[in-house]
């Protein structure tokens, strides 16, 4: 046996048979991709013509000529949404007690605590680039660039991030992947307390203040920017400082609970 | 050097609305190569003092070592000692048995081409190499028994852990185990193993610690406690519940069981008629009376006062396939 059996090491082998199982469960990774290209399509298809400016006499052309780099964020972060399977493939581990035999083993409490956050950040990444892809073939084509993208892609990823950190929280602490599950479905309400549809400035005054206290927002909109109107800085860094916050926030909560679950009774 | 020494181990597990003692006061000690038994019925604090022993639950009184290594301050180095199979360790069902024995043995610091070749005799050690590239969702309840007790066995243990090894398996597949955990044993591991079945603590312990509401409250080798009884053991068997109750008062230190009475005396064949004539001039009728060398059953009944459930459905298991 090598005598060094390093942290990285194990986290990568715990990584590897992660995916194995994401692998070999394909349908279960289908909805999430499934409803979030939905969006992209259907709210295109309704409200494109509308806010993108080609409908005769709308006043409304806040989305600069295409409807599709306005309403991408959405979809992207509904596929960030994604990142919410880290909590349910530890807690996985607890319920079917994989989890306690990693614990009878002379490994890294950590590695086996990443090791899903891994997996969940690759599937954000991966299901936000097939989001953005999909947006690219029906017309959205960012005002920066294609370097749009990779901003896009980047605060997709922090925010899947501080969704992963709240799944892992929530799973250990309800203790059942229905309860991780369940939790999660906190951020469908969040994705439309936001300027999702219309800016900001367009939504009613009680909405108003809801979508000022979402971190979605400020997402939405530094996502936006880049896609929209240009290089806004100080949008842009509104965005990844929020979002970094929300994760930095729920990725310490994910660390604390999990920890608890480890320590021994 | 001893294998386990357990001194005076006690846990306690207390939260806002509750205190429960699930572990009062356990003491035994286990030598290397052998396999000690720790029977008890569900509830009994077997599975919290093999969580203890194996550094997944800490200890709230008194101490453990494992081959000389105290489990609460050296844990890590203990677990590098011990193979683990409990009964509520999880196998993962969607990976095949070939990918968690490397995974398990990458774990365990192997390099790839070792892993691969550890894979392979584990494989083959615990019967599972036909079924090594399907899924375990696949696998029978016995192959996920041998497929656990061979991931615990990945390093190489000193001292193997088997929480209920064989609960819930069809008598075929529970003497596969058996013939393993002793192939085990010979081969100079240590195993501890927790079991509601008298017979397997028989057939397999070398010792046997009998464990009830979390304390030890008999100890020895399967022979040793037989003959701790003192004696034979004579059943009276009553269809009548006041022949039943007029028997304990004239026959003294009875173990009632259900319709029957035993007593353990000494040479109790010849001591029969005399019984049965006291009985007789007293008005009781018996409807049937033995007497039988003491069985680990008995031994149970006497020490607990009840018998342990679950052991008359295994033996009834045991005679079915035997025909």
């Amino acid at each position: 046996m090598e005598s060094n059996r390093s942290f990285l090491l194990q986290l990568q082998i715990l990584t590897k048979r992660m995916v194995l199982r994401v692998v070999r469960r394909p349908l279960a990774e289908l909805p999430n991709i499934f409803i979030s290209a939905f969006f992209l399509f259907v709210y295109d298809g309704a409200l494109g013509d509308v806010f993108g400016g080609s409908v005769s006499g709308t006043p409304f052309d806040f989305a600069n000529g295409n409807f599709v780099n306005f309403i991408l964020p959405v979809s992207i972060l509904s596929a960030s949404l994604s990142g919410a399977a880290s909590g349910i493939y530890l807690v996985e581990d607890i319920e079917s007690g994989v989890f306690k035999r990693y614990q009878s083993m002379p490994i890294s409490k950590w590695a086996i605590i990443l090791a899903p956050m891994n997996v969940g950040a690759v599937k954000v990444l991966l299901q936000a680039s097939l989001i953005l892809l999909i947006g690219n073939i029906i017309g959205a084509d960012p005002v920066v660039g294609a370097i749009g993208y990779l901003v896009v892609l980047s605060l997709a990823f922090i925010g899947g991030m501080g969704i992963a950190g709240y799944s892992v929280a929530a799973g250990v602490k309800s203790g059942s992947s229905q309860g991780a599950q369940a939790a999660t479905f906190l951020f469908f309400p969040a994705l439309f307390l936001a300027p999702t549809f219309v800016p900001r400035e367009a939504l009613k005054g009680w909405l108003q203040t809801a979508a000022a206290f979402n971190p979605t927002t400020y997402l939405i909109e530094s996502m936006r920017s880049v896609l929209v109107e240009g290089w806004v800085i100080d949008v842009l860094l509104k965005g990844y400082l929020v979002g970094g916050i929300f994760a930095a926030i729920t990725l310490f909560l994910a660390v604390t609970s999990a920890r608890k679950a480890t320590e021994k009774a | 050097m001893l294998a386990v020494d357990v001194k005076n181990i006690n846990k306690i597990f207390a939260n806002k609305q509750d205190t429960v003692e699930a572990v009062k006061d356990v003491s035994f000690q286990v030598n290397q190569g052998e396999i000690f038994g720790l029977l008890g019925p569900n509830g009994a604090g077997k599975s919290t003092t093999i969580l203890m022993l194996t550094t997944l639950l800490s200890i709230t009184k008194g101490s453990a070592s494992i081959l000389g290594l105290d489990v609460a301050t050296n844990d890590k180095l203990v677990r590098e000692k011990i193979g683990v199979a409990l009964q509520d360790t999880g196998i993962d069902n969607l990976l095949t048995g070939r990918e968690l024995f490397f995974t398990t043995c990458r774990l365990w610091g192997y390099s790839k081409k070792d892993s691969e070749k550890r894979t392979a005799e584990l494989l083959e050690l615990v019967g599972l190499m036909e079924a090594a590239d399907r899924r375990v969702k696949t696998y029978s309840g016995g192959m996920k028994r041998r497929l656990d007790l061979g991931l615990s066995l990945v390093h190489s243990p000193e001292v193997l852990f088997l929480d209920e090894p064989t609960s819930g398996l069809d008598p075929g597949s529970r003497r596969v185990l058996w013939d393993e955990i002793k192939r085990l044993r010979d081969n100079g591991v240590t195993i501890i193993l927790t079991t509601q079945y008298l017979e397997e603590a028989d057939e397999l312990a070398d010792r046997i610690a009998i464990i009830d509401e979390g304390l030890v409250v008999a100890e020895g080798t399967s022979d040793q406690l037989k003959a701790g009884i003192g004696g034979d053991v004579i059943t009276f068997s009553f269809e009548n519940n006041d022949d039943l109750e007029n028997a304990k008062n004239i026959l003294k230190s009875t173990v009632q069981e259900k319709n029957e009475l035993r007593i353990t005396v000494k040479d109790g064949a010849s001591k029969i008629p005399g019984y049965l004539k006291d009985l007789s001039s007293n008005g009781v009728e018996v409807s049937s009376v033995s007497a039988s060398k003491p069985t680990l059953d008995d031994v149970f009944l006497q020490v607990t006062g009840y018998r342990l459930e679950g052991s008359e459905d295994i033996k009834k298991e045991e005679e079915k396939s035997k025909r």
